[in-house]
Parts: structure tokens; C-alpha cells; sequence
């Protein structure tokens, strides 16, 4: 409870940390929007009209009263309402970054424990080398490559993300299934190397020795014994790849042309749409601190000691 | 002054370069770093190579078959392009990038069409002619023309629009193309289907200034209230039925289009891709079959693979390299002389626009122009010229610009090295460069050498007179000069062929020897789309759309 009650001061923070930086990034909004060759009295014009030339205080103070009251206002440049344009953005980054998240899952878990359980073998060392190799190259790098075979060449998939509006569930499917696979190569690796560092050390854990030594299999062993122990402590460094999973995916995002939050969100820093890009930082923020709690709690059901209060 | 679009990116208000010259505007952090031209140079090689694979290089199919013998245009289809998201609202008064100026010329017309040729198509008007020697000039309507709601076009309408565009209070860029030429009250309607522009001066090119040169000059309804996308009222080839800003746009034929016959295809359909490797992606996979604004380094070689058609178009757009002349060290003309005689200007050519543009001689009349002088020798790299004129002083600088001219800095700054100059790279974002007062201190108008993109124009004295005439609205060099300031007042008044180019030469002649800008290359335009699917499409000098006579293959 006290951690959902620091959201909202977390929150705070957040808007006045973007409103300041924002304000110290070069660059005049209105001038984007009329271009270079307008005259400078026709960008002063706008810059009353936009309200830009009030004194910042009373800009963040209005910002603030009219998002908390739920009136996000428009985009500067684009002319549209925020919240819709936020919130579509964001439901199709949930959309893509649910998908890798769910492709991940069981390919890390699944390649760690191998790498874990075969530790020091050939196997062990063909998981870490690709792992490590996937997670150093770049998504837009494989992603290129994998769009190149599979779209160009081959033509099994797609070029873009981005389905047509009258697409069925599994159209659109076959559409986010590249760029998934782009981001699950990026991921893997480093959720792998968790699982199988805490799978090593559950197999030559005494329990583990122990229960070999009364008699179960290593496969017994390592279903009954070393899984849920080996799991509990990817639980974190699975939080921390869906919270990039779900708003960080600005080179995939713009690589397979999907409009995801991650895209807008640059796009509004780099050009000063401050209320477009205020409303990304708040369903951000808010996304990423339940993405904690949620990790958090998880945790905390998988290891008892946690939840009893009792790990050293 | 707007005449051609620019994109970008995004989204730095201007840049002009081949096929770039309209692209993505987002400044900054844009895909484009992350690839960086080698990256996009070995995509593109990388598939073409595909495309190789398949035996299907070698052939170009619809560059050479539309120039042919034209069968009769199939009717039907959608056809659809890829082109970066508009970094804006979509206004035709405020427009400037690529994106949103094609979405508009699908919806709305011109009086005049400029062609890629850069000759004058009457569209909304059937005739014009100069009174009271160019200072007056009477253009009469075609007849029948009917706006999408049906609505007739008539003067007052036209009136209406260059009244908006020529509003002193008004947000349009168009003002400053009229600056000096022709302001608020100069229009006016002398029967249903004529319409005068009186003008403040003698303007001989004035027909350039109301035709799509000016790319803000659409015809709208009386009533137009800046809601385009919300309620799309025009007299072109299109209607527009849905606009999305983050995925595109869906034009469907329309059906009381004034040419008789056209448009041939039933719709348009325009996807939107932030980045320009998508975009290409995207129309080697079939997914798109054209691209709205192509660049030519990236499109080009995939021309004549997988069925892929780079058409590719002669334009006037350029870098421009300007040394401030009122500051050290370019304040000695011997060293600005010295920096345009260090230059491979071949070499620029081909690294930055893949040979797609022609030579520049550092002055402002690219040969396309019909007065542009031809007896000025070129001017080409000549290393011992440079130390002549250097007489062993040591030069060193920071160049300033924004990311869609990184590539040209670079090649500069290789260049100069090579001849014993150094050059600092100052690369600001787009905002940044163009940000700031332009009476004091934008960057792009202030520093002591920097690059800006200009997107063509259809006309010189939309180069000289903002650029380089005595207190030049955008004038970057502070170069002053009264008998190029006499010349440009005469060239633009004058009414014969011959006086022009006495004009234009006085002018080319004075800026090649003081070089307050550098115009290495005037580039092209490039244009990729699908030949074995859709004929008649075309590049054009300023990336325009004409799909009214595009038809299925």
C-alpha cells in the first residue's frame, strides 16, 4: 500500500523533471509547426496562441489542473486530443510487447535452465555465447536482417507491423509475429543468464545433492527442486524487460513502422509537443512502477522467505 | 519564400537533397542515426542482392514504358505509397513538408500546375496574361469546375484563398514568396471567372508565383476554416475519406473531377513510415507499391530489381554552403574563393546525392533556369589555386548544420582536410538550427559558415532575393552588393528573354567571384515505385503528386 500510495508523488516529479527539461531543450515548437521560411511574426502569433509566451509556472500549473481533471489537452503539433492519441499508442505497444513478453517466457526459462542444469558443457556454452551474442547486437540490426529474409525474400511475413484497420485477430497476428521475434532474440539472453546462474547454484545446492543422493533422477531433481528456485530470481530481470518490452521499443517501433508510445514519445521530446509528450511520460511512469509492484508481488509469492519475512 | 516542399524528417523545417530533401523531419534521434548512411547504404545493398537472386535485375520495365508508346490506362485499383508521417497539423496554409503538400495536391488543385520540366500546366485556370507591363496580371477560370461538395468554383473563391495566404496577420509562408511582390488588397474579382493581381512591382514571373511553385497556393472554398482533414473540400483528382496521423490516409477517385475521364484509379491509399528504410522495406516487399518522396541513395540501386522503377528528374534544389563575409575568416575573399576552389565537386555529387544531381558554380541560376548564363567557366577542385589563395595563412572553422546535411559535412570537412583546412563539425539538432530569432540569432542565419538545404524552386529570384540581395530576408552571408541588388530588381522586371539573361548574368557573375555561397550541386529528385503494377507515375523536382493519369499496368 505505501508503495501505490508514492505513485502519484512519484508521478509529480516525473511531470516537473519533463516540463523543466523540456523547456531547456533548444528549439520553438511553434516555429516546427510553421517551418523555417514563416516570418517571426507570424511564430510570435502562434506563441500566443499557444499560450508559450506565459511564464512557465503558470504553464505547468494549468498543464497539471487540466490533467488531473482529465483534460489532456491537444497535441501542439498534431492538432488532435492527447489522451486518444496516448492511450492508442500505448494499447498497441501492450499489444506487441505482451506478445514478445509472451514468446520470452518460456524461450529464456526454458534455454536457462538448459544452459544451467548442462553447466560448463557444450550445450551450456552454445546458450551463453548466443544469448550474449543476440542481446550485444542491436534490435534494429536483427531486425533488418530478419525483415530482409523473411519479408523481402521469402515474403512469409509482413514488411510492416502495422495490420490494415479491418484486419482480423489473426492477420494481425501474423503481422507483430516478426518484430516480436526481433525483440525475444534482443531479450533472451539476458533472462537466460539469470536462470541459469541461480540454476547452477540450486543444483549444487546441498538440498539438491541431497535429494540425488535419496535416490531421484536428475530430471525429478530438477523438476521437484532446482525450477521454482531457479525462477524466482528471473522474476526481477523479467520486470525489467517488460517495462522495456512495453515503452521502449522506439528502433523496433520505427523499423517496422508500428505506432507504439516509444515512437511518439520521441518524436514529442525531440519536438517539444510538451502535452503530448507529458501524457507519455505519466502512462509510462505509471505503467513501469505497477510493472515493479507486479514483479514485486510475484516475487514474493514464488520464495516464501520473502513473504514470511525471513530471508537473510 | 516557399516554393518547393521539404521534408525530413522530418522534422527540421527544410531540408533539401535528393529524394531527402522531403524526407523525415524528426530531428535529433531519428532511425536515421541509429542506421546512419553506412547502415542504409549496405540495406540497400543488401537488397538489391536479393532482388539479384531472383534474375530479375537488369530489367526496368516503367521508366522506358510509360515514355512509350502509352496504352490506353487501365481503369480501377487502389494504388498505395508509403511517405513520412506530416510532423503537423494538415494545413494548406501552414504546410511545408512533403507529406502533408502530397496529401493536399491529391484533394486540391492549383490555378497553374508546375511540371516536373518546370513548365506551367493550366489547371484551375485556362489562361493568364500581364497588363500595364507586368504589373497587373488577369487570369480567367476554367469554366464547369465544381468543388467536392459541390460547390461551383467561381473568382470569389480564388480570391478568397490568395486573401488568406496574403492575411499580414495570418500564419502562411506564402507570405514572404509574395513578399515585395504582391500584398493584402492586391486581389481582386472583375467578373465570375476573372480574377486581377495587382502587384507592387513589375514581376515577369509572377504566373510561377500563383502556380504549385508556391505550394501553399491552393484554391479552397470561400469558407475555409483550417480544418482540412475534418472536412476535405477541394477541386482535385481525389477525396480525401479518412486521415490518421499516426498510419496514414485513404483517398477514394473523385467522381466530378473537371478533366474528363480522370483520375483512372479508383483510390489512394497512403501509409505513413517514420523511417525511410521501412518505407523502402516496405515497397521491396510489395506491401506499397510507390513512394511518396524516395531518396536517391537509398532507392537507386534497387532500380530494375523485383519489378522496382527509380525514375529520376533534373531539379533545382541545393546545400547551401554559406560563409558569413562580414566575419573573419570569410570576411577575406580569397579565402572563400579558396574553400570553393578545395571542393571536388564531383565527388559531393556522388557521396551525398548518388550522382543523381549536376555541378553548381556558386551562383544561384542552376542551368534548368532558362536565363541561367553558360559562359562561366566551372569551377572544379585545384589544389594549387587554394594555396595561392591561402598565400600560406592557415584556415580553420566550425561548420554548422543539422542532421539531414551530415553527410555532406562530413564530405566537406574531408575535403577541406585534403588542401590543409580544418573544419570543426557543429551538428545541432533541426530545432535548434532553425530555432531562435532570424533577426538575431538562428543559427542558420548567424553562424559563420553553415549548411542549409534548399528545397528547388521554380524561379531564381526566389534564391537571390532572400538569399543574397542586400538585407536579404534569409540572407546567412550578409553579403551585400548594389549592382547585384540593381541586377535582381531588373532581371525581375524585365520583359524580354535577352534582358533577362543580361540581368542574370551580371548577377551569376558577381557571385561567383565573391562567393558568399557555395552551390556545389544542384540536385535531383528520385522517385522508386512498382513499374510491373502501376505506369504514370513520375519524379518530380520538388517530390509533387500528379496521380490523376496514374492507371494499373
Amino acid at each position: 500500500m505505501r508503495r501505490l500510495a508514492a505513485i502519484p508523488l512519484t508521478l509529480l516529479a516525473v511531470s516537473v523533471l519533463v516540463f523543466t527539461a523540456t523547456e531547456l531543450i533548444p528549439g520553438d515548437v511553434a516555429r516546427t509547426i510553421l517551418g523555417r521560411e514563416a516570418s517571426d511574426a507570424s511564430v510570435a502569433r502562434l506563441r500566443a496562441e499557444l499560450g508559450l509566451d506565459r511564464p512557465l509556472l503558470a504553464r505547468y500549473a494549468s498543464w497539471l489542473e487540466g490533467f488531473a481533471t482529465g483534460r489532456w489537452g491537444d497535441s501542439t503539433l498534431l492538432g488532435v486530443p492527447v489522451r486518444e492519441l496516448v492511450l492508442s499508442r500505448l494499447a498497441d505497444s501492450l499489444l506487441l510487447g505482451a506478445l514478445a513478453f509472451v514468446l520470452l517466457v518460456p524461450v529464456a526459462l526454458s534455454l536457462g535452465l538448459v544452459a544451467g542444469v548442462n553447466h560448463d558443457r557444450p550445450a551450456d556454452r552454445v546458450i551463453s555465447v548466443a544469448g550474449l551474442a543476440f542481446g550485444a547486437i542491436p534490435e534494429f540490426v536483427t531486425g533488418v536482417v530478419l525483415l530482409v529474409v523473411f519479408a523481402v525474400r521469402l515474403r512469409w511475413f509482413p514488411a510492416s507491423a502495422q495490420a490494415p484497420p479491418d484486419a482480423g485477430p489473426l492477420t494481425r497476428l501474423g503481422h507483430l509475429l516478426l518484430p516480436a521475434f526481433s525483440l525475444v532474440l534482443l531479450c533472451t539472453g539476458y533472462v537466460a543468464r539469470h536462470v541459469r546462474a541461480s540454476t547452477v547454484a540450486s543444483v549444487e545446492s546441498p538440498y539438491a545433492r541431497a535429494a540425488e543422493l535419496r535416490g531421484l533422477s536428475r530430471g525429478q531433481v530438477v523438476r521437484r527442486h532446482v525450477l521454482r528456485n531457479s525462477t524466482v530470481p528471473a522474476t526481477s530481470a523479467l520486470g525489467v524487460q517488460l517495462q522495456f518490452l512495453l515503452g521502449g521499443l522506439v528502433a523496433v517501433e520505427l523499423l517496422y513502422n508500428y505506432p507504439g508510445i516509444g515512437a511518439l514519445l520521441l518524436r514529442s521530446a525531440v519536438e517539444k509537443d510538451l502535452p503530448t509528450l507529458q501524457a507519455c511520460a505519466m502512462v509510462l511512469g505509471v505503467l513501469y512502477m505497477l510493472i515493479v509492484l507486479a514483479a514485486d508481488v510475484v516475487y514474493r509469492l514464488l520464495d516464501p522467505r520473502v513473504r514470511l519475512g525471513t530471508a537473510s | 519564400m516557399p516554393a518547393f516542399p521539404e521534408r525530413h524528417a522530418a522534422a527540421s523545417p527544410s531540408p533539401a537533397r535528393p529524394g531527402e530533401d522531403v524526407l523525415s523531419r524528426l530531428p535529433g534521434l531519428s532511425r536515421r542515426h541509429f542506421l546512419g548512411a553506412a547502415g542504409g547504404a549496405a540495406v540497400t545493398a543488401l537488397l538489391a542482392a536479393c532482388a539479384g537472386e531472383d534474375g530479375t535485375s537488369g530489367a526496368r520495365p516503367a521508366a522506358s514504358a510509360s515514355a512509350s508508346a502509352a496504352p490506353s490506362p487501365r481503369r480501377g485499383g487502389i494504388l498505395r505509397a508509403g511517405s513520412p508521417p506530416p510532423p503537423t497539423a494538415v494545413d494548406p496554409l501552414t504546410m511545408y513538408d512533403g507529406s502533408a503538400i502530397a496529401i493536399v495536391q491529391l484533394v486540391a488543385d492549383y490555378l497553374i500546375w508546375l511540371d516536373k520540366d518546370f513548365t506551367l500546366v493550366p489547371r484551375l485556370a485556362e489562361k493568364w496574361a500581364p497588363e500595364q507591363h507586368g504589373k497587373r496580371w488577369v487570369f480567367t477560370l476554367r469554366q464547369g469546375v465544381t468543388f467536392s461538395d459541390g460547390t461551383p468554383l467561381d473568382a470569389e473563391a480564388v480570391k478568397a484563398s490568395f486573401d488568406r495566404l496574403l492575411d499580414p496577420d495570418g500564419k502562411s509562408a506564402a507570405l514572404s514568396a509574395f513578399d515585395t511582390v504582391l500584398s493584402e488588397g492586391g486581389v481582386s474579382v472583375r467578373d465570375l471567372s476573372t480574377v486581377v493581381f495587382t502587384l507592387e512591382r513589375a514581376f515577369s514571373d509572377f504566373p510561377y508565383l500563383v502556380s504549385a511553385g508556391n505550394y501553399n497556393a491552393l484554391i479552397l472554398k470561400k469558407d475555409y476554416r483550417g480544418d482540412f482533414t475534418k472536412n476535405p473540400v477541394g477541386t482535385g483528382p481525389f477525396l480525401l475519406e479518412s486521415y490518421d496521423p499516426s498510419s496514414g490516409a485513404t483517398f477514394t477517385r473523385n467522381p466530378a473531377y473537371w478533366e474528363p475521364g480522370k483520375p483512372y484509379l479508383d483510390g489512394v491509399q497512403i501509409k505513413f513510415y517514420a523511417d525511410d528504410q521501412a518505407d523502402l522495406l516496405a515497397l521491396q516487399s510489395g506491401e506499397i507499391d510507390a513512394q511518396i518522396l524516395s531518396r536517391a541513395a537509398l532507392a537507386g540501386p534497387l532500380d530494375g530489381t523485383a519489378g522496382i522503377v527509380v525514375d529520376q528528374v533534373a531539379g533545382t534544389g541545393l546545400t547551401a554552403f554559406t560563409l558569413r563575409v562580414d566575419r573573419p575568416p570569410f570576411d577575406r575573399k580569397e579565402v572563400r574563393q579558396a574553400i570553393a576552389y578545395a571542393l571536388d565537386r564531383p565527388a559531393v555529387n556522388t557521396t551525398v546525392y548518388d550522382g543523381v544531381g549536376a555541378l553548381g558554380n556558386d551562383h544561384l541560376l542552376a542551368s534548368l533556369f532558362p536565363a541561367a548564363p553558360t559562359d562561366i567557366p566551372q569551377r572544379a577542385k585545384d589544389p594549387a589555386k587554394v594555396a595561392e589563395l591561402l598565400g600560406g595563412r592557415k584556415v580553420s572553422f566550425a561548420l554548422t548544420y543539422d542532421p539531414p546535411s551530415k553527410d555532406y559535412a562530413l564530405t566537406v570537412q574531408n575535403q577541406l582536410k585534403q588542401v590543409g583546412i580544418e573544419v570543426t563539425l557543429d551538428q545541432r539538432t533541426s530545432a535548434d538550427f532553425y530555432g531562435g530569432d532570424q533577426a538575431k540569432d538562428t543559427p542558420w542565419l548567424f553562424t559563420d559558415a553553415n549548411l542549409v538545404g534548399w528545397a528547388g524552386r521554380a524561379v531564381p529570384s526566389q534564391f537571390i532575393i532572400p538569399m543574397v540581395k542586400s538585407g536579404g530576408v534569409w540572407n546567412g552571408s550578409k553579403y551585400a552588393n548594389p549592382a547585384l541588388d540593381e541586377a535582381a530588381k531588373a532581371y525581375d522586371a524585365a520583359t524580354t528573354d535577352d534582358e533577362r539573361k543580361k540581368q542574370a548574368e551580371i548577377i551569376a557573375k558577381a557571385l561567383h567571384e565573391d562567393v558568399p555561397v557555395i552551390v556545389a550541386v544542384w540536385s535531383g529528385a528520385v522517385r522508386a515505385y512498382n513499374g510491373e503494377r502501376f505506369r504514370g507515375i513520375a519524379a518530380h523536382p520538388s517530390s509533387y503528386v500528379d496521380f490523376s493519369s496514374v492507371s494499373q499496368v
